[in-house]
């Protein structure tokens, strides 16, 4: 517990987490509290096609979209969306990835490398590729989105566990607990996790923003979830043929999309800062 | 010769890696529910004449023998026809490749010619106005969506100044064909409206593709110059009195560009990745709109053609930068 | 120092650059940018709106639509002749018509190009194919061909005109393992148009010049070359239309495109009423939509107004009835359907189907304005407690769910346009039990009065009976409720300020270029 303070407090000097945590903070707290902060919170379903493509006002302070929906107000309820792919995407992947690195790292010999470049067959194809056949494959949808991302993020994971786990076999520690006789799984859960935790989160963090983008291009190429989901990628594409004149209609989900990934990189990068001074020296692989 | 066995053991792992990949790819385009053969047939085939040119096409055969019968004409280099332009797939892909690579290239020109630079600058200059700019934009650059960034730029360059052209490679019929490269071509035949034209259309989407690539650069190398400023043999040097923009040049650069080139791989996996959908916006007649609208088509060859090429080639970049990350970093060098 | 050598040598070359600068300068261009890729030329592979300018601008056939309303014109054929029992056609063919390499045109083209598209079964294909088989065709003497059909049917000579004429030395020439050389022909041209091939490339489109020894005369004034491009976005098409890049593009842009269209001072808007409807089909054989009230609250849960006048801005007219208002065989006093949730829910309360899941409302990838449809019917029908689940797919992906009733959407929204002027274009192919399987007939609707009066208006040539068989059948498929009919189409054209003699029809949308000039 007490190393868990030192690491809040350590973060709490670093001025650019902090404000990514106040980006995140603002996205959650605009999820959870949509139907109270929306304007016109009925315009995730409902149609006023007499009021379409309004220049935000008083009334509609982003401005209509093609149907006549409260721009500002779709955005929240948009919100729930994006956090909803990013934490069951994330989650997925690493319930999956770091599992994989563990046994990956923990053995040595082909089955390990097997296991490696099964990871290297899922990250050969652009992860936005992959994500997109897998989408079409099984049809536009939610669900069918979080699947497509977990199943192409989780080689991140496994990458990282599996490079910490080889790490720590070096280290002495684990070598005299091998030697006092302790049982491999006792020593991956006791010892192993708990010093892997840190890439972990920090790779958790970084994944977050990577995946809402990806989710977000899902979205705008159509294979998101479809009409009339919030979703704010699909909200841009939408925007598109009333461009120039309706420039809010695309402006304004993109700003949302780039705050929010721009808050969990921040965060991101402060928690790697804070976590993992060793990485800070090195360039290290990453995305 | 630790490096050596590496990369042996990494070859070695080639086939099996490609063949994996194939297999998913396959699994995945057979398992569409709609079926590419009526839709080649055309909307006013009859389930007769759909079910005559399946056979003929030979998709009424079991899963397994499909693919090995695949594999075998893969190994010969054949990719099998594409089933809606009725082209081979090698055609296809090397008739779309020289798009892609000539957006991907001017990019990497592009955040390579900035980058560096003002991630040294960034790094010389901590903590000044340029430092603080810069490090909001690398941030930026890694958050803001580019399918969004293209947007945005078409907006207000080719909408509403008028600068550039809203999108495509080249209104009308390109340049003599020499290398599929529209400026070298335009340049090859002297042709320079079609030069000053085909620069005009890059403009946007290099844009839109070279900002995060930018955002990654400046930032490394900024990482990388800090921790070269800081090392004792450049402190030594100070204190013997060597002017300042000879250590900049003799070493700290050097040891940037050095530690950026391990960066490529990485820039190659963004700028591949980030092409896939900067060509959607820009409707860039690419591989990456080759590939969408072949897996949107569920066109079975095109989509396993592509993951050949694009799998091939990603396995030997990321094989080359994990060499090239061995032979920088000697920590790794035990795995 | 011959300085009589180099002014010699400078002539010269100004006399070269003048020669090879004059008769360019003089050439008329004109660029049309398209919607649909133009990914074959050959004219017999496709049949659809979207790559028309090939079929209309390389190649001829016996008869042409022209004009709005649509009449057929004689054009290769100069009359025809039909038998008292309806089942043989007799054309009889110009003298002295060309194709492009200098050949005449003879029956025998005519009889290889007719059997050619019955052997490739696509474009025309099918629909031909209910009415002539293969060995149908004759080629009497040298200008004259015969057709004896199946059986009787009204529709054929309004479908002659889709049988385009190839060169049918040329073509035999370039076949490759009896493909009836559809590989040479996708990339090449075996035509007599009023253009001829200079360039083509899959992915951007073709060129073609002026074939000055066409048989149809040319007038005083004409265009040298043209230049159909395949421009996928809207945006880009409008803009180009303003920068003067293009002088035609395709007229069913999006009222806002439009609006911006009219005030750029070099474009001017060629308005017409086209005959191209948008339609939900609504799946008859599937419960719950089996049932005709369940159908008929649908029918009053769509917001009719709100999307023809608010969403497109009054561009489009309420079309109630499954044929086009501006044809003929629509019963003029039938209303149809309006928005009216008090009714629909009313239905409802009549209906025996218990409805107990989500209806899926099916829209195409790429067409916002089917996106747009769906999700308008979407919120009606949940106004009147019915859930929805959109699915979208591309058109050939979409063309092919509609062809079985077990994969095809509850109701899915499209088009139908022209293929050839006559109602059973739309309500004959559209609700005929023997159509199922066809992408029009993804109603599945299966009424033995109604396949009675459908084929009554087939088999006769009397225009009298025929209109009254299709009113009938309109008023039944109407108070059945067998679809959602919500408009017909106006047509948009924008043309650049200095073209004329823009000669529209539904079928041609104005892409033939042998009548413009500037």
């Amino acid at each position: 517990m007490s190393a868990a303070w030192f690491v809040l407090r350590r973060l709490g000097r670093d001025r650019s987490a902090l404000i990514g945590l106040a980006l995140i903070a603002v996205l959650v707290l605009s999820a959870v509290l949509a139907p109270l902060l929306a304007t016109h919170p009925d315009d995730v379903f409902e149609l006023h096609p007499s009021e379409r493509l309004r220049a935000p006002s008083a009334t509609h302070w982003l401005g209509t979209d093609r149907m006549g929906a409260d721009v500002y107000s779709r955005l929240l309820f948009g919100a729930r969306i994006t956090i909803l792919i990013g934490l069951i995407a994330v989650g997925a992947s690493l319930a999956i990835g770091v599992p994989i690195g563990l046994v990956a790292g923990y053995h040595h010999g082909w089955a390990s490398d097997g296991l490696m470049r099964v990871s290297d067959i899922f990250l050969a194809v652009p992860q936005v590729v992959l994500a997109i056949a897998i989408a079409q494959t099984l049809g536009p949808s939610l669900p069918n989105v979080i699947l497509a991302l977990s199943v192409t993020y989780w080689p991140w994971f496994a990458r990282v566990v599996y490079a910490e786990t080889r790490a720590l076999q070096k280290e002495v520690f684990v070598e005299s607990t091998t030697a006092l006789g302790a049982s491999p799984w006792r020593l991956t859960v006791l010892h192993v996790l708990p010093n892997i935790a840190s890439p972990i989160i920090v790779r958790a963090s970084i994944g977050m923003g990577f995946t809402i983008l990806t989710a977000a291009a899902l979205g705008f190429l159509g294979l998101g979830p479809p009409p009339p989901t919030p979703e704010w990628g699909r909200t841009i594409a939408e925007s598109r043929e009333f461009l120039p004149d309706a420039w809010w209609y695309a402006a304004a989900p993109g700003l949302a999309i780039f705050l929010t990934v721009m808050g969990f990189n921040l965060l991101g990068d402060g928690l790697r800062d804070v976590l993992d001074p060793r990485l800070r020296r090195s360039p290290s692989r990453d995305a | 010769m630790r490096l050596m066995a590496l990369a042996v053991r990494r070859l070695l792992w080639f086939v099996p890696t490609l063949v994996g990949l194939l297999v998913v790819t396959f699994v995945i385009s057979r398992v569409v529910p709609a079926d590419p053969v009526a839709l080649v047939a055309g909307e006013t085939a009859t389930p007769a004449q759909v079910a005559a040119l399946r056979h003929e096409l030979g998709y009424d055969r079991s899963l397994p023998v499909q693919f090995v019968d695949y594999l075998v004409r893969l190994a010969r280099g054949d990719m099998g026809v594409s089933l809606f332009t009725r082209r081979p797939i090698v055609d296809d892909l090397a008739h779309r490749l020289p798009a892609t690579i000539e957006l991907t290239v001017v990019a990497m020109i592009v955040s390579v010619a900035l980058g560096i630079p003002l991630g040294v600058l960034s790094a010389l200059w901590r903590n000044s106005l340029l430092d603080h700019v810069l490090r909001v934009v690398t941030v930026s650059g890694l958050a803001i969506a580019s399918f969004w960034l293209g947007i945005m730029l078409q907006l207000l360059f080719a909408m509403r100044l008028g600068w550039t052209p809203l999108n495509g490679r080249l209104a009308g019929y390109p340049p003599r064909d020499l290398t599929g490269f529209y400026l070298l071509d335009a340049v090859l035949t002297w042709d320079w409206s079609t030069f000053g034209a085909a620069l005009q259309h890059l403009a946007l989407p290099a844009a839109t593709l070279a900002f995060p690539a930018l955002a990654t650069l400046v930032r490394f190398t900024r990482a990388g110059v800090l921790d070269v400023m800081q090392s004792n043999f450049v402190l030594y040097e100070r204190a013997m009195g060597l002017p300042p923009p000879l250590i900049v040049w003799k070493y700290i650069l050097r040891s940037a560009l050095t530690s950026t080139v391990t960066q490529v791989g990485l820039l190659f996996g963004i700028l591949l990745a980030g092409a896939v959908v900067t060509e959607a916006v820009f409707d860039w007649p690419g591989i990456g709109t080759y590939a969408v609208s072949s897996i949107l088509r569920s066109d079975y060859n095109a989509v396993m053609g592509f993951t050949v090429w694009a799998g091939a080639i990603f396995i030997v970049v990321n094989l080359l930068v994990d060499l090239a990350h061995t032979l920088v970093d000697p920590r790794e060098r035990q795995t | 120092m011959n300085h009589g050598r180099s002014w010699l040598a400078l002539v010269a070359l100004l006399a070269l650059v003048a020669v090879a600068a004059g008769p360019a300068t003089a050439q008329t261009r004109f660029v049309f940018s398209n919607e649909s890729p133009y990914d074959t030329l050959d004219p017999h592979a496709a049949f659809d709106v979207g790559r028309v300018a090939v079929r209309l601008n390389l190649y001829d056939g016996l008869y042409r639509w022209l004009d709005n309303p649509p009449k057929l014109e004689p054009w290769l054929a100069e009359s025809s002749t039909v038998s008292p029992d309806g089942l043989t056609y007799t054309f009889n063919l110009r003298h002295g018509a060309k194709f492009h390499d200098g050949t005449e045109i003879t029956a025998e083209d005519v009889r290889y190009s007719a059997e050619r598209i019955l052997a490739m079964k696509k474009g025309a294909a099918a629909l031909l194919a209910t009415m002539l088989g293969p060995g149908g065709t004759k080629a009497l003497d040298r200008y004259t061909v015969q057709f004896t059909l199946i059986k009787p049917a009204a529709i054929f000579l309004a479908v002659v005109p889709e049988i385009h004429v190839v060169n049918s030395a040329l073509v035999k020439k370039n076949e490759k393992d009896g493909d009836w050389g559809a590989a040479w022909l996708t990339n090449n041209e075996a035509g007599s148009g009023s253009y001829r091939l200079t360039r083509y490339d899959p992915a951007i489109g073709f060129v073609a010049t002026r074939f000055v020894s066409h048989f149809m005369p040319w007038g005083p004034k004409y265009i040298d070359e043209i230049d159909f491009r395949f421009v996928k976005e809207d945006n880009t098409r409008v803009l180009g239309m303003i920068k003067g890049d293009y002088q035609g593009t395709g007229g069913y842009l999006p009222n806002d495109q439009v609006k911006r269209l009219r005030e750029a001072p070099n474009v001017k808007i060629v308005e017409q009423e086209s005959m191209r409807i948008m339609i939900f089909q609504i799946n008859n054989q599937r419960a719950p939509l089996n049932d005709v009230h369940v159908r008929r609250a649908i029918s009053y849960a769509f917001d009719y107004d709100g999307f023809d006048k608010e969403i497109l801005g009054g561009t489009v007219e309420r079309n109630p009835v499954p044929i086009p208002n501006n044809m003929w065989g629509v019963p003029r006093d039938v209303k149809g359907y309006s928005y009216n949730l008090d009714k629909a829910k009313q239905e409802l309360g009549l209906a025996q189907a218990k409805i107990d899941r989500p209806l899926t409302v099916g829209f195409l990838q790429g067409f916002s304005q089917t996106e747009q449809a769906a999700t308008v019917m979407a919120n009606g029908l949940r106004k009147i407690g019915i859930d929805t689940k959109l699915t979208s797919e591309v058109w050939p992906a979409m063309v092919e769910r509609m062809k079985k009733p077990e994969t095809s959407p509850d109701l899915v929204v499209y088009w139908i346009s022209t293929y050839y002027a006559d109602p059973n274009n739309w309500i004959g192919e559209m609700f005929h039990s023997g159509q199922w399987g066809t992408f029009k007939a993804s109603s599945f609707y299966k009424n033995p009065k109604v396949d009675d009066l459908l084929d009554t208006a087939l088999k006769s040539t009397d225009r009298q009976v025929r209109d009254k068989a299709y009113q009938e059948a309109a008023r039944i498929v109407v108070n059945d409720a067998a679809g959602v009919w919500i408009y017909n189409t106006k047509y948009f054209g924008p043309w650049a300020k200095n073209i004329e003699g823009i000669r529209f029809s539904p079928i041609g949308n104005g892409q033939e270029v042998r009548w413009l000039h500037y």
